[in-house]
């Protein structure tokens, strides 16, 4: 089901590569439920590039962050590969300037959500994993032990599960056919909506239970394609000092504050944070709430429209209610 | 008005933070002060040069570290010195107002409000109003400097 996918985008991008600079896609990883990042440069590369339900990596944080990528021919263009969820980090990145529309070349592929390697691990302690493949609505995967089948919708991300935009929303090329969304906007954020049902109490309790989990290790931030400030992060700044090196709860929670409140009205969800969190810690949720905030009060969906100003960067004279 | 901003904490003093833009609310905070209007003594003010300077963060952290209320006054909508910074100021603090009960903290510990340079009287009920409900929420719980995983590695 994948092979025609990963064949069609091989050739689309071998018909492009000789005006790009670089092509950042996913490749074979170290094991078959895990793809890694890929810099394709010149067409015997290639074969290395795939497209599966495994390629969970939003690429588009190298264009900002990574000098390598960064520090190429200007005349020429940056190929980057994306999910529904990865165009939109693209669009926020645009419209905030830190690309240009011009200065990238977009295949977009239409997903039908990814697979959360540790929701597998959980519901089956794998070993020695031989191959992993989606087939229709199941994972199957074959270890040491033989085979095993997994119904998708246990083994796909968080995210997925919620997602309304599984289709690109820019791409110079499209990689198959448009899908149907799970959801609907207004409708993906159930797991919000539970949370505000608790008492204040308990979503404290929530809070103060996951958030002491948290190592302060940062991976969340550097994932995020929209935490651009690198090495100038307030967290980290001695000068300005907002946060000390004490191991406390309250540390914890105002780095999540900074993180979600300097993403508040930019953040796309794409889930790279929780993802790349090595205590799963359900970070994204916090993002989602404010999310659902700048819906319900300023009708804004980040990430969707390259010429549109993130709600917080800009005011409404007229705007009555707040 | 001077003297105003240094009261000593009583007994059951409750530590309200104010952040007040320096063109209008902290003058309307002095004219309260100039015309001897009684006010609570729970407020330490903050004084900023236009709520546009006021980060979210700002009223985030002093929650967080266990201020009792976070209190940011500013220029009427357009009315602002610079033209528009409470215009943003707006949306942000309504942003956080809608976020903070998200993270468990009480949202009426929060308030943000516009008073200007003559509106002592505004401003002597504003301060009177918010004191007296930080009063009855009592004090702000935070979120506890210790980490219980810090507790468990210490033992
Ligand atoms: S905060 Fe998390 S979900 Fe939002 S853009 Fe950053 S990595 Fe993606
Ligand atoms: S990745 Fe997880 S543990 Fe690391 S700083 Fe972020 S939330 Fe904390």
């Amino acid at each position: 089901m994948f092979e025609n996918a990963t064949k069609q985008l091989r050739e689309t991008v071998e018909a492009a590569l000789p005006e790009l600079n670089t092509v950042v896609g996913w490749r074979a990883g170290y094991d078959p439920l895990h793809m890694t990042p890929v810099f394709i440069k010149n067409a015997g590369d290639l074969s290395k590039l795939e497209w599966s339900p495994f390629c969970v990596q939003n690429l588009s944080g190298y264009l900002v962050k990574d000098p390598a990528v960064r520090a190429q021919d200007p005349s020429k263009k940056i190929g980057i590969c994306v999910k529904g969820c990865d165009s939109r980090s693209l669009v926020a990145l645009i419209q905030e300037k830190f690309i240009e529309r011009n200065q990238i070349h977009v295949f977009g592929i239409p997903c039908r959500g990814t697979v959360d390697w540790r929701r597998v691990m959980k519901l089956g302690p794998l070993t020695g994993i031989q191959s992993a493949r989606v087939e229709e609505s199941r994972l199957v995967v074959e270890d040491a032990n033989g085979g095993h089948t997994f119904a998708l919708e246990d083994v796909l991300a968080r995210k997925c599960l919620r997602c309304a935009h599984p289709n690109p929303v820019i791409h110079d090329v499209l990689i198959g056919e448009p899908v149907t969304p799970r959801v609907a906007v207004e409708n993906s954020y159930g797991e919000v909506e539970r949370m505000e049902e608790q008492s204040l109490e308990d979503r404290l309790g929530f809070w103060k239970k996951e958030l002491d989990k948290c190592l302060r290790c940062y991976a969340c931030r550097n994932a995020c394609p929209l935490c651009v400030c690198q090495d100038r992060c307030i967290a980290e700044t001695r000068e300005p000092r907002w946060l000390t090196q004490r191991v406390g709860t309250s540390e914890k929670f105002l780095f999540h504050f900074i993180h979600a409140l300097h993403l508040a009205g930019r953040c796309t969800e794409c889930g790279e944070c929780e993802r790349a969190c090595p205590m799963e810690i359900p970070v994204t949720l916090i993002k989602e709430k404010l999310n659902k905030i700048t819906l319900e009060l300023m009708s804004y969906e980040a990430g969707m429209d390259p010429e549109a100003v993130p709600p917080l960067l800009t005011f409404n004279p007229g705007e009555t209610g707040l | 008005m001077s003297g105003s901003n240094s009261v000593p904490v009583t007994e059951q003093g409750m530590k309200i933070v104010g952040f007040l833009c320096n063109w209008c609310s902290y003058g309307g905070a002095d004219t309260a002060g100039v015309c001897r209007f009684k006010q609570p003594t729970d407020l330490r003010i903050i004084r900023i040069p236009c709520t546009g300077r006021m980060d979210p963060l700002f009223a985030a952290k002093s929650l967080i570290y266990g201020a009792d209320g976070v209190l940011v006054s500013g220029c009427h909508p357009r009315d602002c010195h610079y033209a528009v910074g409470n215009l943003y100021a707006r949306r942000r603090l309504e942003v956080l107002k809608h976020f903070l009960p998200f993270m468990g903290i009480d949202p009426r510990r929060f308030h943000y409000t516009w008073v200007s340079a003559s509106e002592g009287q505004l401003w002597q009920r504003v301060v009177t109003d918010f004191s007296e409900q930080i009063h009855q929420l009592g004090p702000n719980p935070g979120i506890g400097a210790e980490s219980e995983i810090f507790e468990k590695l210490g033992n």
